[in-house]
């Protein structure tokens, strides 16, 4: 009778006296270890981490010329920044001095009224700076709305083309053969094997890389002027050469998925070649490292001879709150973490972003061979691509376009695997335009 | 008689190992080194075991952190609810007044209408209360569970009316009358009803998800989710990560696995 | 004085124990129904602009063809898991309630066992099960019926309703085996006795005995089942890594509710589709019952 003395000293079983004890001691921690409230004076909120780490970096070097401020540098998840900055907007909660958005979901920021957008206007400090013209044009676009500019580009991301050299050579394939997307697609169709190699890596459920040969082509989701323009006839025209790249039995693209899934397919020789922005070239020399010295990059190829061997993928833009104390030296930090010369250097060093302030290029960093990229100068190619980078325009409807042309994708590819060429134009003409009118209707129902 | 008792084996097997596959998958991939995750189906040879996934899991994302804001709020949230819910069970079983079957009706829509209509409102009003991004937004608005007052009010209607009345007589007040008397004869259903209503907090996404923003204070669904995003995907630390993070679940329900099964099915086989 | 206050206290205890559900219901249920509905007519950014539109959200809900796929994707859904799920879990109880089986408390847990994991860990496993190429389930089927190994079960429209019941499938079949289980087990066995005197066979057995014993439970997970369904959100929400599927193939009803108001900031839209799912709901389960109303009659 062992279990009498036991249930005399635990009245209700068990559980309750567990959940007691547990919640007891959690709560002890919890309480002696308070989420700490920051003591900086400026705080800035980042959501990708190589963006924090030279950030962070670059703390001490400001605060030594700025006395008395603490500046504080966090990452945040990307959709925690939006739900939380938009939380803390409507709620007056908690907002940071300082913000990056992700180029996608800026737009949405630039709902409502213009005076309850909670960014300020930085067009009046970049021209009286002169920083204006210093940066490359396009990438002011994403993040100017009304005639206002709520954020600073991070970035130019001009995109190019990795692949294996060593199973490139293999292959026979010569790259200065490839001067259009006609000729990749040919040689694409004869080394491709299903299931086993792919020449490309493209997606067929998702924008992202269909983005890329639309803007290429001139085309977007919406124009200068803010009109939808994603069922125009380029759109038509991108996704018509899009979707038998990736379905139906004469594909040359797949895709797996991100991380792990993707270095296994790179080293396996699965996909030969990706289609690779600055920021994925830091991605692919720490994750892949065992490629070192097979791969290399080359522009990509144009849609016509003659024509754009880049387009763009990604983006970030630095905000400054509306609820920031002292926008004045909130600049002073977007200043020193954007438009340092030096320290751009560097930073392109480690993270292969390619920084949109123009005459950063010359410095010698830009210029440095890079063993991974079996010797080739990885800043030059990028940065002489730089100013064919083609503008995307910003909207708060940005985020539904992009996702209901993901839908359009992903069905025409499931259209396409299923019939083949047998009245797809006609269908993806038809998706494409009750799309755009889905869109329309967000954009019409807007009180603003 | 024999075929058939081999048969019914046989099938009885097949589903258990079609149902435990993936959770011995899960198990293997957490112990496999970043090269052999996708290499082995299943477990490499012992000498290959890693704790590498497990040193990422801590050391990329506030694992710990997370494990004791979950273990915080879904303690303080059964503890909460067990102490209403067999209150007003008690009072629904073994009380007569005024406005007792109003009160089972609304009791009765509570349960029918799909909580997410509330969402927006309930934000506003947490809002309105200062609540937002704290542990009591998450604690206060569940702390009286439909649910388990339905639960106790179940079982208490078998209690005995002389064991009430002897309390009195002896002079009790209702209040030690529920405390010393009621509820340590409701054991089994305190076991029941603590395990069900620590699933329910434990497992609670869409709701932290809306009103929690500092990752200190994220319980561990909303940790795991983003984690996926923020590091890059590290699948092998996502499955450590998941292994954990049921473990506490499990461990309580073996501790109370007999209450449990009686309990769940309470309601329904009586009613 | 101390006789009054037994009195006083013993006639207003059942008040003071219902108190902190009936406050509660006043603050967390009735009013932000209240206040949901009123929100309903308007268009919001965030709480604090808020435009009046009248009945426009609702008239726009009727239009609106992502939301008609969402209430598509949730029916099927639904559908499957009362048409599929529910019948599954009815033979695996038959199964381990017959007398020859041993280590049913084996097997039981076994099946039970993954409900315990919860759907947020379930779907986080299982966007792992269902990658391409290394995912368990591609290689198993690879090496079993040879279907493509790069198949990709959450990337293709057409796969990420079947990947989602099968998730499913594998999460709550062994729960409500449960509730079978209990109710096979409180069928009087005398029952069965005597309609084995009278020559039934298995079947006639389970037509006639087994059924109309377990009717009231059947009808419980039913009902149950079936409002759980119309909530779904967190499977396909984590497992599509917080998206909604390729071409909105996982959409549901909650989740489109959560997209709206909480994601692009329209609460007021939000509250719309909350207030069309709230009647939806009301409605089927009202009929569910209703049918079991009609079959009591019967008896």
């Amino acid at each position: 009778m062992k279990n009498r003395l036991f249930s005399v000293e635990l009245p209700f079983g068990k559980a309750p006296a567990l959940l007691v004890l547990v919640t007891a001691l959690t709560g002890l921690y919890l309480f002696f270890h308070p989420v700490e409230t920051s003591r900086a004076t400026l705080r800035l909120w980042t959501f990708a981490s190589n963006h924090a780490v030279p950030y962070q970096k670059a703390i001490p070097s400001f605060e030594a010329v700025h006395p008395g401020t603490q500046l504080e540098v966090q990452l945040v998840h990307g959709d925690a920044v939006n739900s939380r900055l938009r939380a803390a907007f409507w709620a007056d909660l908690d907002v940071p001095d300082l913000v990056e958005v992700e180029i996608s979901r800026a737009g949405s920021f630039f709902r409502g009224p213009a005076e309850d957008v909670g960014f300020i206007d930085l067009m009046p400090i970049l021209k009286r700076t002169g920083y204006y013209d210093r940066i490359v044009q396009t990438r002011f676009a994403p993040y100017q709305n009304r005639g206002r500019i709520y954020g600073l580009p991070h970035d130019v991301h001009p995109v190019v083309l990795a692949y294996r050299r060593d199973l490139f050579e293999e292959l026979g394939i010569d790259v200065r053969q490839i001067r259009t997307w006609d000729d990749f697609v040919r040689i694409g169709r004869e080394v491709s094997v299903p299931g086993e190699r792919y020449m490309i890596e493209l997606s067929d459920n998702n924008a992202g890389h269909f983005e890329m040969f639309l803007f290429q082509r001139d085309g977007g989701y919406f124009d200068a002027e803010g009109a939808l323009i994603m069922d125009n006839e380029v759109a038509l025209e991108t996704l018509l050469f899009f979707i038998p790249l990736v379905a139906g039995s004469e594909r040359i693209g797949s895709d797996l998925g991100s991380s792990r899934l993707f270095t296994q397919a790179v080293e396996s020789g699965y996909f030969l070649s990706f289609i690779c922005p600055d920021w994925r070239s830091k991605g692919t020399e720490t994750d892949i490292p065992r490629m070192g010295g097979k791969m290399a990059l080359m522009p990509l190829p144009a849609v016509h001879v003659g024509g754009r061997r880049t387009s763009t993928w990604g983006g970030t833009m630095l905000g400054i709150t509306k609820s920031c104390p002292d926008p004045e030296l909130a600049w002073q930090v977007a200043e020193h973490m954007y438009f340092n010369k030096a320290e751009l250097a560097e930073r392109f060093r480690e993270t292969n972003i390619l920084p949109p302030l123009k005459d950063a290029w010359e410095h010698p960093a830009f210029d440095e061979p890079r063993a991974y990229w079996s010797g080739q100068k990885l800043g030059r190619i990028y940065a002489d691509l730089a100013d064919d980078v083609p503008p995307q325009y910003a909207s708060p409807f940005i985020e539904t376009a992009k996702s209901k042309m993901a839908g359009v994708i992903s069905s025409c590819a499931a259209y396409y695997r299923e019939n083949g060429r047998e009245g797809f134009e006609e269908f993806a003409r038809a998706r494409l335009l009750a799309a755009a009118e889905e869109v329309r209707r967000y954009i019409q129902r807007n009180p603003y | 008689m024999g075929w058939q008792r081999f048969g019914l084996h046989a099938v009885l097997v097949l589903c258990s190992v079609v149902m435990l596959t993936p959770m011995v998958w899960l198990v293997a991939a957490t112990i496999k080194g970043p090269d052999d995750l996708f290499h082995y189906l299943f477990f490499p040879s012992p000498s290959r075991f890693s704790l590498y996934n497990f040193r990422q899991l801590f050391e990329q994302i506030p694992y710990v952190r997370f494990m004791i804001n979950s273990l915080f709020v879904a303690g303080a949230t059964v503890l909460v609810q067990l102490f209403f819910s067999s209150l007003g069970g008690f009072a629904l079983a073994k009380y007569e007044f005024k406005g007792k079957r109003l009160i089972m009706v609304l009791m009765l829509t509570t349960m029918m209408i799909p909580a997410q209509v509330m969402l927006a409102p309930m934000y506003e009003l947490i809002y309105a209360m200062g609540l937002v991004d704290s542990y009591w937004g998450l604690i206060i608005p569940g702390a009286v569970s439909v649910f388990g007052m339905f639960l106790f009010r179940q079982s208490m209607l078998d209690l005995p009316d002389d064991l009430l009345q002897a309390g009195r007589i002896d002079g009790c007040t209702e209040l030690r009358l529920y405390w010393d008397v009621v509820l340590p004869v409701q054991r089994p259903m305190i076991g029941a009803f603590c395990l069900i209503a620590f699933m329910g907090s434990w497992n609670n996404f869409l709701w932290p998800q809306i009103i929690l923003h500092s990752q200190e204070r994220f319980t561990l669904p909303i940790g795991l989710n983003q984690m996926v995003g923020l590091y890059a995907q590290e699948y092998g630390a996502m499955m450590a990560g998941t292994l954990l993070a049921v473990l506490p679940v499990v461990l309580l329900f073996f501790l109370l696995q007999k209450e449990f099964i009686s309990g769940l099915t309470a309601g329904a086989v009586k009613g | 004085m101390n006789a009054l206050f037994f009195r006083l206290q013993h006639r207003y205890a059942p008040y003071l124990f219902v108190a902190p559900f009936v406050i509660l219901f006043l603050t967390f249920t009735l009013y932000p129904i209240a206040k949901s509905l009123s929100l309903s007519f308007y268009i919001t950014n965030g709480p604090k602009s808020q435009v009046f539109v009248g009945w426009d959200n609702f008239r726009f809900l009727w239009g609106d063809p992502a939301f008609h796929r969402a209430v598509w994707n949730t029916c099927t859904y639904a559908l499957t898991s009362v048409f599929l799920q529910l019948p599954l879990s009815l033979g695996l109880a038959l199964l381990l309630n017959s007398r020859l089986v041993k280590g049913r408390n084996f097997f039981r847990f076994g099946f039970f066992s993954p409900h315990l994991v919860g759907q947020v860990f379930v779907a986080v496993l299982f966007s792992v099960v269902f990658i391409p190429k290394f995912g368990l389930l591609n290689r198993v089927l690879h090496a079993l019926v040879g279907t493509a190994i790069d198949t990709k079960w959450l990337g293709n429209p057409e796969l990420v309703m079947p990947a989602l019941v099968l998730t499913s499938l594998w999460m709550y079949v062994g729960f409500n085996m449960i509730y079978f289980l209990a109710a096979l087990q409180s069928v009087d066995r005398e029952l069965y006795e005597a309609a084995q005197v009278d020559g039934a066979g298995a079947f006639k057995q389970f037509v006639h005995v087994t059924l109309p014993g377990i009717r009231s439970v059947a009808v419980f997970v039913t009902v149950l089942s079936t409002i759980g369904s119309f909530q779904l959100f967190e499977l396909p929400y984590v497992m599509l890594s917080n998206t909604a599927g390729p071409d909105n193939s996982g959409l549901t009803v909650v989740m489109y509710l959560f997209q709206n108001g909480f994601i692009a900031g329209d609460l007021g839209y939000a509250s719309a589709i909350g207030w069309t799912l709230t009647m939806g709901v009301l409605v089927i389960s009202l009929a569910q019952m209703r049918l079991t109303g009609t079959w009591k009659r019967e008896d």
